[in-house]
């Protein structure tokens, strides 16, 4: 039985400074495993849809204009995503990737959320078949 | 005699825990009677954060169930998704590879590590040793990023896939794993010196909460909980699962049955934990790390029991032959304690209660399940899928149309 | 015109409550440093009551409204009445009486008294608990802390403050009475509810005690008064045992010494249940000071 165990941690504590992470000002080390924004690449991919079809909460579309030519739009709802990287681990391809550097995905609309992968000129073929009366999530920006 | 009897019924004093109490971090209703600080009754009512998990779990399929039930408890993670593929594997007639299963029992010794970190810190706050509560929830810190090190993610690992798991471990992420151990083998060694020799801190937990080990019995405690009271339960050496049989655990027994066992029991068990994890690393089996599962799973049923942090985690998987499951019931540890602080509170000081609830370490959207519906006096009534659907369309027409 | 001057702006009224606020900053910062953790900055005291004050205050039902403004009002009156008669920043106090020690320490007890009575007047079940709680211990460290404040009083052969606080600056009284130092210290912890003696306010059990129903205003002036309490408490204690308070710098050295030994208690101990809390005090506190007393008697008269 004793009084004031942590007597030594408190001494301590008094000199060292606070284990608070200063984050906003400081932006932490995040491991590189970590996983973040999805990425896609459309070279390579042939079009399966495993990773769409996996997917826990429905924040991927494969958009395929022309399966022939690979002309593949992938569409990624971030504020959908969970992160739990099935698709990734699905994909055989290696056209998937998480990025363990972009984890900072706060904005004060959904706008910025919505995010097209895919050649560019295939993107401006998709974006344009939708008018964004119709979309207006999916208005280019 | 009769009118004496019946101003004692309007005379009783309900102290109302929940469902929003600081005290509780998550909802559930307690009623602690009390005369004057002393507890004469108590009772629960639980259910407050169901979210109709088991339901959602039937359209979707296998793959993206992983992912919903490992959000069933944001603590236990890792033991939700290890029980569901287990469950699957066994219906799939498929067994994960030897490098799998260690890597299977090594995160999970890890999430026991950060949820028993975590519990010491609640339990010194809900005594108000704010202190211990900071150091410990500082020095958990350590686990947290070794996990994101390993897995990608500090809460939800998402380790497992169906048929085995998703990342490997090299000799650097093996690196630091053992130096984020060994400081927090040293922390360990600190905290249980403290929790088993503070006066203070001894005067709130010794001697409270006393169960034996026949209560323990009667009222079917798990985990930790029953170990404290010297009941050897423990699902990692009654039915070895994962690498368990390869890479067991010491089973850490006290027969002191108080809350001060509990503490003590839980710190050794991470001490157990971060030996298990020593051999599991200087003996992880070579080979490869996923076999197939196939989209649809064969008809059939399965259980599937994995040891929580808490406890006994249950899984009941029921497959029709399609790509989704037909049925799945969870029943996680939190309901088997539930009735011990009950029993125990009785007789307990009030100021002992959010100890004593914090002793069985409660998780109480793991453990709300199925739904009762109660509406005027004791009617109860188990609705239907259907008839909780129509009430649904019902009310919201009637707000569209104004009649509220 | 001098006389207004002192009561609202210094060292009374503003400047007491700013130095309450200052000193419940170094308290709060102190223990999170201590804790390793960052703490509040510095006009975060301010910020809370500037808050607080704008806030609706919200009478619940079955409460008498009445009593429910008033007692927040009486207890900050209180101590800001008790801090006439104390060294305040090492000054001589603005008023001294004989007797005025038993004036103080019974000024300081009002705002106990009220928090126990705003308890007891919401039909609240958390501040019920917390009013009885509250006022238990109030008779449980009463005694030995106005006991532990005599011993002093008895050696100086006068119960007026100024008097006291004189004779403390020539004998450091920590060393020939330090069983009563203690207790008082311990005592002043009782009285403003720090951990580990904040069972009344346990926030684990019953969510803030007898203060659970109050908001804005009435919340504010509360721990208004606390703060003031502690300053007044502070100065007290300093100028009894440590050496007296002569200046301002003496003041602030002491009364920080002092509030350092408080947080590090408040850090280092596990909080008591009541009943171990009033166990503690009568076993222990009550019977050590009256032994002490009994011995200063004794050498009086010898």
């Amino acid at each position: 039985m004793k009084l004031a165990t942590l007597l030594k941690d408190v001494w301590q504590s008094l000199w060292r400074r606070p284990a608070t992470e200063a984050y906003p000002l400081v932006k932490p080390e995040t491991s590189a495993r970590f996983r973040g924004q999805l990425h896609y690449n459309s070279q390579g991919c042939t079009g399966c849809c495993l990773c769409n079809k996996d997917c826990p909460a429905n924040a991927i579309e494969m958009i395929t204009l022309d399966k022939k030519n690979k002309r593949f739009v992938l569409r990624y709802d971030m504020d959908q995503c969970i992160y739990c990287g099935q698709c990734v681990q699905n994909c055989r391809f290696s056209c998937l990737s998480m990025s363990p550097e972009e984890w900072e995905l706060a904005a004060a609309g959904k706008e910025p959320f919505t995010v097209y992968y895919g050649q560019e000129e295939d993107v401006k073929d998709v974006l344009a078949k939708f008018t964004p009366e119709d979309h207006p999530e999916a208005a280019p920006r | 005699m009769h009118t004496n009897e019946h101003t004692a019924q309007i005379e009783k004093f309900i102290i109302p825990i929940g469902p929003q109490h600081p005290a509780l971090k998550e909802p559930g209703h307690f009623e602690f009677t009390v005369d004057g600080e002393i507890v004469t009754h108590a009772s629960v009512r639980l259910g407050y954060a169901h979210r109709g998990i088991e339901k959602g779990v039937e359209s979707r399929n296998w793959t993206q169930n992983l992912y919903l039930l490992e959000r069933v408890c944001g603590i236990c993670s890792h033991v939700h998704a290890t029980a569901y593929c287990l469950g699957v594997e066994k219906l799939a007639g498929v067994e994960a590879p030897p490098r799998a299963q260690a890597i299977r029992e090594l995160v999970a010794e890890l999430e026991r590590i950060h949820s028993h970190y975590l519990w010491l810190g609640v339990t010194a706050h809900e005594a108000g040793f704010d202190t211990l509560f900071m150091y410990t929830w500082r020095d958990r810190e350590t686990v947290m990023d070794i996990l994101e090190a390993i897995s990608g993610n500090r809460v939800h690992y998402s380790a497992n896939i169906l048929g085995g798991v998703k990342f490997d471990l090299g000799e650097k992420e093996a690196q630091t794993i053992r130096q984020g151990l060994s400081f927090l083998e040293e922390r360990t060694h600190h905290y249980l010196e403290v929790v088993s020799q503070d006066a203070l801190f001894l005067q709130r937990t010794r001697g409270i909460g006393v169960m034996t080990l026949a209560q323990a019995e009667t009222i079917g405690v798990i985990g930790p909980t029953a170990r404290a009271s010297g009941l050897a339960r423990d699902v990692r050496l009654d039915d070895p699962y994962a690498a368990y049989d390869r890479f067991p655990v010491p089973i850490i027994l006290d027969d002191r049955g108080d809350l001060s066992a509990r503490v003590v029991v839980r710190l050794k068990e991470l001490l157990a934990s971060i030996e298990t994890i020593r051999h599991i690393l200087d003996d992880l089996p070579p080979g490869e790390l996923t076999v197939r599962v196939p989209r649809k799973i064969k008809p059939g049923e399965a259980i599937s029991r994995v040891e929580a942090p808490r406890g006994e985690l249950f899984y009941f998987i029921k497959s029709n032959g399609s790509e989704m499951p037909e049925r799945i019931h969870i029943r996680t540890p939190t309901l088997c304690n539930m009735a011990s602080v009950l029993t125990l509170a009785v007789g307990h000081h009030l100021a002992d209660m959010p100890m004593l609830l914090a002793g069985i370490d409660p998780c109480f959207s793991c453990n709300d399940r199925g739904i009762v519906v109660q509406y005027g006096g004791d009617d109860h009534d188990h609705w239907t899928w259907e008839r909780l659907r129509q009430f649904g369309i019902d009310h919201y027409k009637q707000l569209e149309s104004g009649v509220f | 015109m001098t006389q207004l001057i002192h009561l609202l702006f210094f060292p009374g009224g503003l400047f007491l409550l700013a130095l309450g606020m200052g000193y419940e900053w170094l308290d709060r910062k102190l223990l999170a440093r201590l804790q390793n953790r960052q703490g509040p900055r510095w006009f975060q005291p301010l910020a809370d009551t500037v808050k607080l004050l704008s806030k609706e205050e919200i009478i619940p039902q079955g409460a008498n409204p009445w009593l429910f403004i008033f007692l927040p009002v009486v207890a900050l009156a209180g101590t800001l009445t008790a801090a006439l008669y104390v060294p305040l920043f090492g000054l001589p106090p603005a008023h001294s009486l004989p007797g005025d020690l038993i004036l103080t320490i019974y000024l300081l007890s009002l705002l106990t008294l009220g928090t126990g009575l705003a308890g007891a007047n919401t039909p609240n079940r958390f501040s019920l608990v917390g009013a009885t709680r509250t006022l238990t211990q109030l008779f449980a460290y009463e005694a030995p802390f106005l006991m532990a404040l005599l011993g002093p009083a008895i050696v100086a052969g006068s119960w007026q403050i100024s008097i006291i606080n004189d004779f403390a600056g020539r004998n450091w009284l920590i060393v020939t009475q330090f069983v009563g130092f203690l207790v008082a210290v311990i005592g002043l912890m009782g009285k403003l509810e720090l951990p580990p003696f904040d069972a009344p306010e346990a926030e684990t059990e019953i969510v803030s005690g007898a203060l659970t129903e109050y908001s804005g205003r009435g919340y504010a002036l509360f721990r208004l008064a606390k703060n003031v309490e502690l300053v007044v408490g502070l100065t007290l204690v300093a100028s009894f045992y440590l050496g007296g308070l002569a200046n301002p710098l003496a003041f602030i050295l002491k009364t920080g010494a002092l509030l350092l030994i408080i947080v590090g208690v408040q850090t280092l101990l596990t909080r008591l249940r009541l009943d171990q809390t009033v166990g503690l005090w009568w076993r222990y506190g009550a019977l050590l000071v009256l032994a002490q007393w009994l011995m200063i008697v004794l050498a009086k008269i010898i």
